[in-house]
């Protein structure tokens, strides 16, 4: 339990994605990276990411990271290095191309870690490998283990929308947030020795217009509004619906990103190529990612999908449908 | 502040020494609803990233390359430099389905990028080392410009016009910019490239069966489906802008099925994922129809009315019965069904041979004929009862009597006989169950639609398979339906607005233009090597016959060599099929080779003067694609960096070199043969404008929207108010709010097809047909020319648009950082190959030496190298092309049969690669600087 005394936010922006709509075209991950951390020192961090799961995402095994709470009791986690953030590559092309430099224009570093080294490739074997694509961001936790782990008290939850964010005049650089970021997502920029995260596109929510990763994204997967808007669709969706649910709950910080399971896709198939019963995403990872309510969550997707099928009408499909995009998110335009 | 001064927005904004200034124009309101009314401690803090966003102008953009999103974007510019783009979110909505918005994908967000990198072409270039050696001299444009005039005046005069090249496509990407060099070859008497049916992406098979250059479904019509069969399409990857149509449609309650060898990301959300061993997807459709047949789960009245199924062939010669076999005098483009009512045969509506009575006043160049002016109900049958099943003896008007069967008769019973779900699950590999509860489903589901696209459209039979989708699709009624019919999404091939576009391009007609069928040119100037011998087919025995009978088109004619080759907006060199060849045999008959471009391709590094034109944010065009029904367009956001032009200025200036080396070298003008037309070369720049009228890139732009039924009355600056949606298309008409799909003035409006036979026409009774063993759609195995183990796939990558963004580093760090190819485990294993290893892949054609990467979801036998990684990236060797030769298909040169005809983009041979083997071995060597 956070400990620090803390301006307790008047509203909760919260955030959910929908792993049945998301494509991991990683359109998301382009519009943060080219609105936000352009600067120098930020090229290895992706304060938005689109990783494949199961895999070992980014930063590389962040899951085993440690941080966050455990009995209450805040966890002092590791940090990673540059190679699970994968060193950003850089290319000659000036010599190459301009000046007759006989080589290929070959990355430097040589290649062996990056933020989506592994896309798609999953886990199992032919005809049932299975994999499904995770967005992450900043969890804008209601008990941000990056908070309370500062200690020069530069992290701060705003009143007006519960986005969390990094007083950069404050930030001395410990690196404190990023060890206790279960996550992995506060990072160190090493050019200026400064704690750097999302900060929700505040900027664009105080003007009522959706985030970036929400209001760029090309596969309609993302919603964001504020939990006592009975009308948005976050409230639907994780207080009525109760189908979205937190990344990884027992981290201990309660994030307000929330997650629509993937429920749908081809079963696994027998030696005869004839589909089982059995979805190829084992019940037991998601429970993992998601907690024991994910079976729940499945179900109730499942049964409202049939409905859809058999033609009756589906709140719950709708609502993730979002046929406006007004109707998931605050103003998507700019 | 420090923080400001220390996080410049951009190293250029520093370049330029413009300081980051507070944009005046927003007032920071607290968001009324949010604002708890209190001060807030760290709030001036804050500040700092509202002003990271914000901007001083805001104006539309696009992104003008070939990949079918035709995204409308904003820029955002702050102190002269472009910070950003982001989806302008206002393409109008349509009825009864999800919006398009937000149409972009992860290229379109790093458009910016390109304006400033290091890869951007920013002067005129002149060659001082070997091509593709990257050794420059900086030169103006008068010298520039004034070496290419020289040397096309002396080539005109020495070789004659049809030795000058010019290669540019895909035009509905960017009209005005296509239009520029075609204008300017057109004035010349240069020839032109055809470009749809090279890439692969032109269905010959659509057109073979439909008369058409090829028509498709908006996406947002996918959400009408009630089922879906993505067949060899994976459109969360390859359609990012549209895929969330099927996540939406899926979760309205439509059934998803994937064909597909590979789990792909399409595949992981589909209620079922089929994997049939490559290429052999045709035998697959045939058991789907088997059950449909046998279960009769199939719409007669359809056959007879809308296809070629009801029409009688004769036994004795396999041709059609025509009416000249019955009557003296009669059409030979006629045809007779046998009318079960009265016994007797009867001609059927609507064929080749009859003429409507309002005569059409144009000939779009989409359609075999203009069938349009037909009067509604051509096809309907009345009190007709055309057989679709018998044998019946009919006596010839040359006393013989012979006996004659519908085609459904025939073809059914192939389909019965060879195709039962055991014969299909043995070609196939899928389950025989499998194959049954597909074709069951996708009968019974109203509407069912089939989506594809270079998936299946790449193969050596891909016409055999888009004809046997349409059989499917003809079979359960779905042609012209909202939600039904059979898709095939390629590059952005549709200019809606074809006609304004034309005129521009081609101001004396396009009937005064050149046009060289790419393939062919490519294939005999490259003298490229197929290996079809070694499965029987003599490809040049085909094609000697085609050149011949001027069935098909070759330019320079009478076997000179093309002497200058002039590229623009494309990347021939990097994508060409049979790369080696083009690299040994065709670049050395090139005395000039000049290539105009935003950055340094592989096209550009291989040539002799490179001409740096106008980013896609620096110039105004419009864009518009097949995959929406929306004219979107882009403007400069600043003007052009460095001294680079857009394509229509540059083109205009190179009008008035070329005349003015005519005048110094006094060749003014001369007499074109062919066309019996006197070109005055000492007027080019008047006529390239029109007498100063085009000479803005608004102007063309306004001028292309101006000459088109599909755009006439809309303004560019409608445009840029807001994407306008087109007042007419193609195939069906535009509805209000009515997601647009094809075909409905035949389906729907029973206006003849544009085939031969005035329907939808699966047999064809053609000598080449005949030869191969396809009048009927048939499974054709693939063409095992190649004597390797694994087949070798290209796909699209998610991470680049064939070959733009391959070379972005953002792109790049979110892959491996160069190219590689996806293997599956078995194969690895078997030849010692581990995830990041290099390996060699090499057959008859070349040799490409990449990274590897294994996946466990590709299927064993097969893999794939994303396609077309530019020549300098990091491969050891060669490119994904090295490997694939030109393989000509011999009935996509057929062009003296009804609707299949040589048109530029309407017909001819694709060049595919889809059934090329290689073999893989672990490469040992060291990382060579060989290129």
């Amino acid at each position: 339990m956070t400990t620090k005394a803390m301006a307790v936010p008047t509203r909760q922006i919260a955030f959910v994605v929908d792993l049945n709509k998301c494509i991991g075209c990683q359109t998301c991950t382009v519009a943060c990276k080219r609105l936000w951390t352009g600067h120098p020192g930020q090229a290895f961090m992706y304060w938005r990411n689109v990783e494949t799961a199961p895999g070992q995402g980014y930063p590389r095994n962040w899951t085993a990271k440690g941080g966050g709470y455990k009995d209450g009791e805040l966890q002092k986690g590791k940090r990673p290095g540059g190679a699970d953030y994968g060193v950003p590559f850089d290319f000659d092309y000036e010599g190459r191309l301009f000046q007759g430099k006989a080589d290929r224009a070959r990355p430097s570093p040589a290649p062996h870690s990056a933020p989506n080294w592994d896309e798609e490739q999953g886990a199992g074997e032919y005809p049932n490998n299975h994999y499904f694509f995770l967005p992450r961001m900043c969890n804008h936790c209601s008990q941000p283990a990056c908070l309370e782990s500062c200690p020069n008290d530069a992290i701060y939850r705003r009143v007006q929308d519960g986005i969390n964010v990094i007083n950069l005049d404050k930030c001395k650089g410990t690196g404190s947030c990023v060890e206790a970021c279960p996550y992995g997502k506060s990072f160190l920029n090493m050019a200026d020795l400064k704690g750097n995260k999302c900060i929700g596109c505040y900027p664009r929510i105080e003007k009522g217009v959706a985030s970036a990763c929400v209001a760029q994204c090309a596969g309609r997967a993302m919603h964001v509004g504020f939990l006592d808007d009975m009308n948005s669709s976050v409230h639907k969706l994780v207080n009525v619906f109760k189908v979205a649910l937190p990344l990884y709950p027992e981290f201990g910080t309660k994030p307000n990103v929330f997650y629509i399971p993937p429920a749908f896709g081809p079963m696994v198939e027998d030696a005869q190529g004839n589909p089982t019963n059995q979805a190829k995403i084992p019940l037991a990872y998601l429970e993992q990612l998601f907690g024991r309510e994910v079976g729940s969550a499945l179900a109730l997707l499942r049964s409202e999908r049939s409905r859809k099928m058999s033609g009756m009408p589906s709140d719950v499909m709708d609502t993730m449908i979002g046929a406006r995009s007004a109707d998931m998110m605050i103003s998507p335009l700019t | 502040m420090a923080l400001r001064s220390r996080r410049s927005f951009l190293k250029a904004a520093a370049a330029t020494s413009v300081g980051v200034g507070v944009a005046g124009t927003l007032s920071f309101r607290a968001l009324a609803a949010t604002d708890p009314g209190r001060d807030f401690e760290y709030s001036g803090w804050e500040q700092f990233h509202r002003e990271q966003w914000s901007w001083d102008k805001r104006t539309r953009g696009a992104h003008l390359i070939n990949c079918t999103g035709a995204c409308p974007h904003y820029v955002y510019q702050k102190n002269g430099v472009i910070l950003r783009e982001e989806q302008s979110k206002d393409a109008p909505l349509l009825k009864g389905v999800p919006e398009y918005n937000p149409r972009g994908c992860n290229k379109g967000e790093c458009a910016t990028d390109y304006v400033y990198s290091a890869t951007r072409l920013k002067y005129p270039l002149i060659r001082v080392g070997e091509r593709g050696e990257g050794k420059w001299r900086r030169a103006s444009w008068d010298e520039a410009l004034g070496m290419i005039a020289d040397k096309i005046v002396d080539t005109i005069q020495k070789d004659g016009p049809d030795a000058v090249s010019v290669y540019s496509p895909v035009p509905a990407v960017a009209p005005v910019s296509f239009s520029g060099g075609h204008r300017f070859a057109h004035l010349i008497g240069a020839h032109t490239h055809t470009f749809f049916d090279w890439y692969g992406d032109q269905p010959p098979g659509q057109t073979q069966t439909c008369g058409v250059q090829g028509d498709t479904a908006e996406t947002a019509d996918w959400y009408n489906a009630r089922h879906i069969i993505l067949w060899g399409a994976n459109p969360s990857q390859t359609r990012i802008p549209d895929a969330h149509f099927l996540s939406e449609a899926a979760l309205n309650g439509t059934k998803i099925v994937s064909v597909a060898p590979d789990y792909n990301a399409s595949s992981i959300k589909a209620d079922m994922w089929v994997h049939p061993k490559p290429g052999t997807d045709v035998a697959l459709v045939l058991g789907m129809a088997n059950i449909i047949l046998r279960e009769k789960l199939f719409d007669a009245h359809n056959l007879k009315e809308q296809t070629d199924m009801p029409l009688l062939v004769r036994s004795d010669t396999r041709m059609y019965l025509r009416e000249s076999d019955l009557v003296a005098d009669g059409s030979k483009n006629r045809f007779y069904a046998w009318d079960g009512k009265t016994g007797m045969p009867v001609l059927m509506r609507g064929s080749w041979g009859d003429e409507p009575e309002v005569k059409p006043a144009v000939q779009p160049p989409f359609l075999a004929r203009n069938t349009l002016t037909f009067p509604d109900g051509t096809l309907d049958l009345g009190a007709l009862d055309p057989a679709l099943e018998g044998k019946f003896k009919i006596k010839l008007l040359n006393g013989k009597t012979v006996e004659c069967q519908p085609v459904f008769e025939l073809y059914r019973t192939r389909i019965l006989a060879d195709y039962t779900p055991d014969k299909v699950a043995a070609i196939t590999g899928v389950n025989a169950k499998i194959v049954a509860q597909m074709g069951r489903e996708y009968a019974m589901a109203k509407p069912a639609m089939i989506i594809t696209g270079g998936g299946t459209g790449h193969w050596f039979y891909s016409d055999v398979l888009m004809r046997v989708f349409h059989f499917l699709s003809s079979l359960t009624a779905n042609e012209g339906k909202n939600g039904g019919g059979v898709n095939h999404y390629i590059g952005q091939w549709k200019p809606v607005f074809v006609p304004g576009v034309a005129a521009l391009s081609f101001p004396q007609g396009a009937g005064k233009q050149r046009f060289c069928q790419t393939t062919i040119w490519t294939y005999v100037h490259g003298e490229a090597y197929d290996g079809m011998e070694k499965v029987g087919i003599d490809t040049a025995k085909y094609l000697k016959h085609a050149l011949d009978t001027k069935q098909m088109p070759i330019y320079p004619r009478d076997g000179r060599d093309p002497k200058v080759f002039i590229c623009y907006r494309g990347n021939f060199l990097n994508q060409a099929k049979g790369q080696k060849y083009v690299l040994r045999n065709l670049w050395p008959k090139l005395d000039l080779i000049v290539t105009a471009n935003i950055r340094m391709d592989s096209q550009a590094l291989f040539s002799d003067i490179v001409l740096p034109s106008a980013h896609w944010y620096e110039k105004t065009d419009l864009n518009v694609t097949e995959e929406h029904t929306f004219i979107n367009m882009t403007e400069p956001a600043i003007a052009p960096m460095w001294e680079s032009r857009t394509d229509w200025q540059i083109f205009k200036a190179l009008s008035k070199k070329v005349e003015e080396a005519a005048v110094a070298k006094g060749f003014k003008s001369f007499f074109d043969e062919q066309f019996k037309w006197n070109r005055d070369l000492s007027t080019l720049s008047a006529q390239f404008t029109d007498n100063g009228k085009l000479d803005t890139d608004e102007a063309a732009a306004q001028f292309i929207l101006d000459n088109a039924p599909q755009s006439k009355g809309i303004t560019l600056d409608q445009v840029r108010e807001k994407p306008v949606r087109f007042k007419a298309n193609w195939t069906s008409p535009i509805k209000e709010g009515v997601p647009y799909t094809p075909f409905q003035f035949f389906a729907v409006n029973k206006r003849p097809w544009p085939t031969l036979t005035g329907r939808q026409q699966f047999y064809i009774d053609h000598e080449v047909f005949f030869s191969l063993g396809v009048e009927l759609p048939v499974y054709k195995a693939p063409v095992e020319a190649d004597k390797y183990p694994l087949r070798f796939n290209t796909p699209h990558s998610r991470h680049a648009i064939h070959s733009t963004f391959k070379d972005n580093p953002l792109m790049l760090r979110l892959q491996r950082g160069g190219p590689m190819v996806e293997i599956p485990r078995v194969e690895a294993e078997a030849r010692g190959l581990k995830d990041n290893d290099w390996a060699e892949i090499f057959n008859d054609h070349g040799k490409v030496i990449v990274r590897v990467k294994v996946k466990d979801g590709e299927q064993p036998g097969r893999i794939s190298m994303y396609h077309t990684p530019e020549l300098y990236m990091d491969l050891i060797e060669g490119s994904s092309q090295s490997v694939c030769p030109i393989r000509i298909t011999p009935t996509h040169l057929v062009g003296n049969y009804g609707h299949l005809l040589f048109r530029p983009n309407y017909y001819g041979p694709g060049g595919s690669q889809r059934d090329t083997r290689v073999e893989m071995r672990k490469y040992t060597g060291t990382v060579t600087k060989q290129l």
